[in-house]
């Protein structure tokens, strides 16, 4: 595993203050949106497909520190839209980075070579670049509906990592992908150097237009078997293990909803990164109105069947891996040998 | 357009029950929509959130600021006039005018 020691040592001891409080509900990474457009326009993307009077609005910096602060989560990430198209994203960066919050800006990298040599953004042990990958060559540039952008991105790495920028990848695995490809694709991302990988399989969006490309639960632990059975001792991963071994159909876990909370222009979110099912105006109303029990594999909920992906589960492996003892061994002997 | 898309959509809710359901649906459409009051005026936006309990829809209006609140007892109708930004964009849509576009090339 890769996520550095500082930002491990912050995510346990956080979770271990939420406890000492007695707090069973808290956040762990904010989602901040802090705008919809996007220079890309991927199938299955249901974050993006706005009246155009909605997707040229921003949230301000002010409002997005505001919701840091709220919120108090020690991750942010700012996923989008795209968010090197945000003007402020600099200034928004350095802010958070300022008050020591650990930052994922997750990008297209499209902009990242110009924005990088224009200054906008500084290394920082505190700042991530996570930068969408879904896939080598063409099957990257099919899935994000444009050909080129997979060699942009990769120009792209290499120039954050000369520069001295974390880099790590993200990753949706949609229905009917290659496991033989995938693991390949590994090999390249560690080829390139990045310092991990995160991987998730993709979701059916309510509001997606395209319904049939995504994994089902069975379907999707077997094809994470096949991927992840027998890792390459040189992969790594900037995820929890033991969300991984999820992934594998090696640990039943229920979702943690409210663990990646997501704030944009409408406010907050409910329940979850992927379904809007409304808007709360405070973190505080997000907490204490919504109806949590409707949502997770247990309650039966269709949209939350066969759902997986890392906002709403790695909450959960993180909680699990410092509030139990057999949590923290499987993590702790994964992170050790490499093996999950 | 696509054949699911509400597009163009324009209902007769007969009484609250239906009305609420139209909220809901225009809540989960994508484009914006125009909200017909029982006074006779229009509100033209994309309607992003609502609350049944509280009876009360929040839109963001092309021009304006911030959002507006519209009581669901205020409401005759509500119709599906801005277009479907989400008709159409689906991935076999796109493989499909790939493929078309690289049969064009060889002929
Ligand atoms: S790059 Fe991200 S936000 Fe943009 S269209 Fe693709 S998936 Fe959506
Ligand atoms: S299972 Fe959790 S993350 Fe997935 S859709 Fe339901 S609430 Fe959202």
């Amino acid at each position: 595993m890769s996520v550095p020691l500082s930002q491990m040592w912050t995510v346990a001891t956080y979770v271990l203050r939420q406890r000492l409080r007695g707090r069973t509900r808290y956040p762990l990474v904010l989602m901040l949106e802090p705008l919809f457009r996007c220079n890309l326009a991927c199938a299955g993307c249901g974050k993006i497909q706005y009246p155009a009077h909605v997707l040229k609005r921003q949230l301000t910096v002010e409002q997005c520190l505001a919701a840091a602060e709220e919120c108090g989560a020690p991750i942010v990430s700012i996923p989008g839209g795209e968010p090197l198209l945000y003007p402020e994203i600099g200034r928004l960066v350095k802010e958070l980075v300022a008050r020591k919050t650990y930052v994922y800006l997750c990008t297209n990298a499209i902009l990242l070579e110009d924005k990088l040599a224009q200054g906008v953004l500084e290394p920082s042990k505190y700042l991530s670049l996570s930068v969408h990958m879904d896939g080598l060559g063409d099957e990257h540039d099919e899935a994000v509906c444009r050909e080129g952008v997979f060699d942009t991105a990769v120009h792209a790495i290499h120039e954050a990592l000369r520069r001295g920028f974390r880099v790590t990848t993200n990753t949706t695995l949609f229905d009917g992908v290659d496991p033989e490809r995938v693991r390949t694709f590994c090999d390249a991302m560690m080829d390139l150097g990045v310092e991990g990988m995160m991987m998730s399989p993709g979701y059916s969006y309510s509001k997606a237009p395209d319904q049939e490309h995504f994994l089902r639960r069975q379907r999707a632990h077997a094809l994470f078997r096949r991927i992840l059975e027998h890792p390459n001792r040189r992969w790594k991963f900037n995820q929890s293990p033991l969300f991984l071994q999820f992934l594998m159909g090696k640990q039943d876990f229920e979702c943690t909803p409210w663990g990646n909370p997501t704030y944009n222009l409408f406010g907050w979110q409910r329940p979850c990164y992927l379904l809007q099912e409304g808007y709360a105006s405070t973190f505080q109303e997000l907490m204490e109105t919504t109806p949590w029990e409707r949502y997770g594999r247990a309650s039966g909920n269709d949209k939350c069947r066969d759902c997986m992906v890392h906002c709403g589960y790695e909450p959960t492996a993180v909680h699990h891996t410092f509030n139990s003892w057999r949590g923290f061994r499987s993590a702790a002997t994964a992170t050790l040998t490499g093996k999950l | 357009m696509g054949d699911d898309s509400l597009q163009g959509w324009a209902p007769e809710p007969r009484d609250a029950d239906e009305l609420a359901h139209v909220v809901d649906m225009a809540f989960d459409y994508r484009g914006d929509v125009t909200i017909v009051l029982r006074d006779g005026t229009e509100r033209v936006g994309y309607l992003f959130n609502r609350s049944r309990e509280r009876g009360q829809a929040q839109l963001l209006e092309p021009a304006a600021a911030g959002p507006v609140t519209v009581r669901y007892a205020d409401i005759r109708t509500i119709r599906f006039t801005g277009k479907d930004p989400a008709s159409g964009k689906s991935y076999a849509a796109w493989l499909e005018r790939k493929k078309a576009d690289k049969a064009q090339t060889e002929r």
